[in-house]
């Protein structure tokens, strides 16, 4: 299946945004969400950027839509539903390719002929409702009303079919520095869906993992079949709200191989591991730690996701043990409160080397020990080479996760505060890893 | 079209043309059978003289139950009998079945009494179709007894479905250890099951108009000895 032609969304080369920017009362919401938005958008340099603001205030705007040349590739429109009523058939005239509805409700007749375009293909729309808008890191377009919102550059994509839950996963995002390639609010998805975003993503080359959060499906085997599709060549993580039986939708994700997961944290978590680590085909993980109490609890919680600690070849055993006596070997590899990168480095090695290990979680406490975070970032050396085998960090605790998450901030091993979600990564890397083999199989 | 097809279509448009939005269980028995589900032999005797000559070919012991559309909880009607062992009790059982049916419902449709093979002790699972307003024909498993009345133990998945897909369906039960066998017993033929599933599936897939098949037990067999389909339910949904 070819993929939709949404590229007038994400790679505009002429913009218009369209609003008002001094309103009270009821169209108050549009008004604010417009000036952040006309702030974003001001950033954006790959394209022509028009601007119509119905107020007359913004400097560099048109007072009237009529002002603005047609054919357009995207306009992004945030107004209150009366002047939504009054200028869409102006805007519709203009022959805009794609249109981004962020705010305002519609009029069932509006609604009636914005979906026959949509339909027939004369139209791209993105909502109404689609609150939080549309992003593309790659070309700085920022078409979200939210005040300077500036998310990393990276390989992630992030589709919700909420606003609310786009703007926290956003919000998510750029506090913890998650890099992103592109984003989207589909709103009530008049015009494009969530399918029809995936079909976009999985052929998308800066799209390496796609984030979903999914609520309610009217076409389930159209949604289904995207992410079926879709997970054979990058995984698909979907979060899911709603209230009723979700059973069969459940049931229909798995066989679909999606990956899910359940909240904001986790979805970020499992997408960062993906995103920078290969899939782990086995359930073997080995522990490398300067302390033994987290390496306990990460053993226990790797143990509850049903992966299985590593028993190391003894030719492993024995040439890690003869450079180094006094490293323990019982359950993980304990390497000492002194250990600092160099010893790190051997040993993951090592454990990279050894065919009884699939994958290698990597603990590095600081207070206690004489490690210090500028190490951490020579050991990710030891994540960049494994092609084959996934290696995570663990860097307990809150300030000292900080530190450690800042000098590996643009590396390839990504670094969790948390035992559980380190052992829950390495769970859905391995469920990857089996999904691939089976997909090759089918090849 | 198929020839499996071709009869399937014809039993479901017979039903229709009389008004009836579930099949006969003998109706539905075919159904299956025809779609090349194992199923236990079932055959209508209109009289006592009809079941006693059935009987010999089936061998006793045997299961009798009522035929009427009109009475589709066989059981609550008291007009199911099970084991029953030599001609004298057959025809005592024909007699009563009857009697039973005519005092639940006077005005009842009598078709007389199937006649079926009484099968050793096995583990009995349900399979299950639907289709499902948002994903379309869809179709679910589980363990008869406490583990889906009880626990609603049951795992989906959309039809069509590949032979891996069943077998997930089936391991994916928290029941699924019964079905390994416990406490030494030998474990079911799993193998039987995920053919099951899978051709339920397809037929869902290809007959949207049977809006539910409930297959209510299937009889699980030890390891390469099979399954058996031992009672179905087929319902007809809207207007085609």
């Amino acid at each position: 299946m070819t993929p939709p032609e949404l590229k007038a969304f994400f790679e505009p080369k002429s913009v218009v945004l369209v609003g008002a920017s001094e309103l009270s009362g009821e169209g108050a919401v549009s008004a604010a969400f417009f000036r952040s938005l006309a702030y974003n958008i001001s950033k954006f340099k790959s394209g022509k950027v028009y601007g119509v603001d119905l107020s007359g205030k913004l400097e560099k705007y048109e007072k009237k839509l009529t002002k603005v040349p047609k054919g357009l590739d995207l306009a992004v429109v945030s107004l209150p539903k009366d002047l939504l009523k009054k200028n869409l058939s102006i805007l519709l005239a203009k022959r805009t390719k794609a249109l981004v509805l962020i705010s305002g409700e519609l009029e069932p007749k509006q609604k009636e002929e914005l979906g026959n375009l949509a339909k027939k293909g004369k139209l791209l729309l993105l909502g109404p409702k689609a609150t939080m808008g549309i992003i593309n890191t790659g070309n700085g377009l920022v078409a979200a009303p939210y005040q300077a919102l500036a998310p990393r550059q990276g390989n992630i994509a992030v589709i919700s079919q909420d606003g609310g839950l786009a703007a926290a996963m956003l919000d998510w995002v750029c506090f913890h520095g998650v890099g992103i390639s592109k984003f989207a609010c589909v709103g009530d998805g008049l015009g494009v869906d969530a399918a029809e975003l995936i079909r976009y993503l999985a052929q998308d080359k800066k799209t390496k993992v796609i984030c979903v959060y999914l609520e309610t499906v009217k076409e389930g085997r159209k949604l289904i079949g995207a992410i079926s599709e879709a997970t054979k060549t990058k995984p698909v993580v979907v979060l899911k709200g709603g209230s009723e039986d979700e059973r069969i939708f459940e049931a229909a994700l798995k066989q679909a191989k999606a990956l899910q997961v359940q909240g904001i944290e986790e979805i970020f978590a499992v997408a960062e591991g993906l995103a920078k680590q290969p899939p782990m085909h086995g359930n073997r993980v080995a522990v490398i730690t300067n302390v033994a109490g987290q390496a306990r609890l990460l053993v226990k919680s790797l143990v509850k996701e049903g992966l299985v600690p590593a028993e190391l070849s003894a030719e492993t055993t024995k040439k890690i043990l003869n450079k180094h006596p006094h490293v323990s070997i019982l359950g993980f590899i304990d390497l000492g409160i002194g250990a600092k990168a160099d010893l790190y480095k051997f040993v993951g090695e090592q454990l990279l080397s050894d065919k009884a290990v699939d994958g290698v979680v990597v603990v590095n406490a600081i207070k206690s020990t004489l490690l210090e975070p500028k190490d951490v970032r020579e050991i990710s050396a030891i994540a960049k080479k494994s092609k084959e085998k996934p290696v995570v960090d663990l860097a307990p605790g809150g300030e000292d996760n900080l530190h450690v998450r800042e000098v590996l901030a643009d590396t390839e091993l990504p670094v969790y505060d948390q035992p559980e979600k380190a052992a829950r990564v390495m769970k859905l890397l391995g469920m990857r890893g089996k999904i691939l083999e089976k997909v090759e199989r089918k090849i | 079209m198929s020839a499996a097809k071709k009869k399937v279509a014809e039993i479901i448009s017979l039903a229709r043309k009389e008004g009836r939005s579930e099949l006969l269980e003998l109706e539905s028995k075919q159904v299956l059978a025809v779609w090349g589900l194992p199923v236990k032999r079932t055959e209508l005797a209109k009289d006592p003289d009809e079941a006693v000559r059935l009987a010999r070919e089936i061998r006793y012991p045997l299961v009798i139950k009522i035929a009427s559309p009109d009475i589709p909880r066989r059981s609550e009607a008291k007009c199911v009998k099970v084991g029953v062992g030599s001609e004298l009790e057959l025809r005592q059982a024909f007699s009563e079945i009857v009697n039973n049916a005519r005092e639940y419902k006077p005005d009842a449709k009598i078709l007389g009494v199937t006649v079926q093979e009484y099968l050793p002790s096995s583990r009995e699972v349900v399979v299950g179709a639907l289709q499902d307003q948002s994903f379309g024909p869809t179709v679910w498993f589980g363990l008869l007894g406490f583990w889906v009345e009880l626990l609603g133990d049951i795992s989906f998945r959309l039809a069509p479905l590949s032979a891996e897909d069943a077998r997930e369906m089936i391991q994916e039960v928290k029941g699924y250890p019964v079905l390994q066998g416990i406490r030494g017993e030998p474990s079911a033929d799993v193998g039987a099951l995920v053919d099951i599933i899978q051709k339920v599936g397809q037929l869902a897939h290809e007959f949207p108009d049977i809006s539910k098949l409930n297959i209510d037990p299937i009889f699980a067999f030890e390891a390469g000895k099979g399954a058996v389909v031992a009672n179905a339910r087929v319902f007809l949904g809207g207007s085609k």
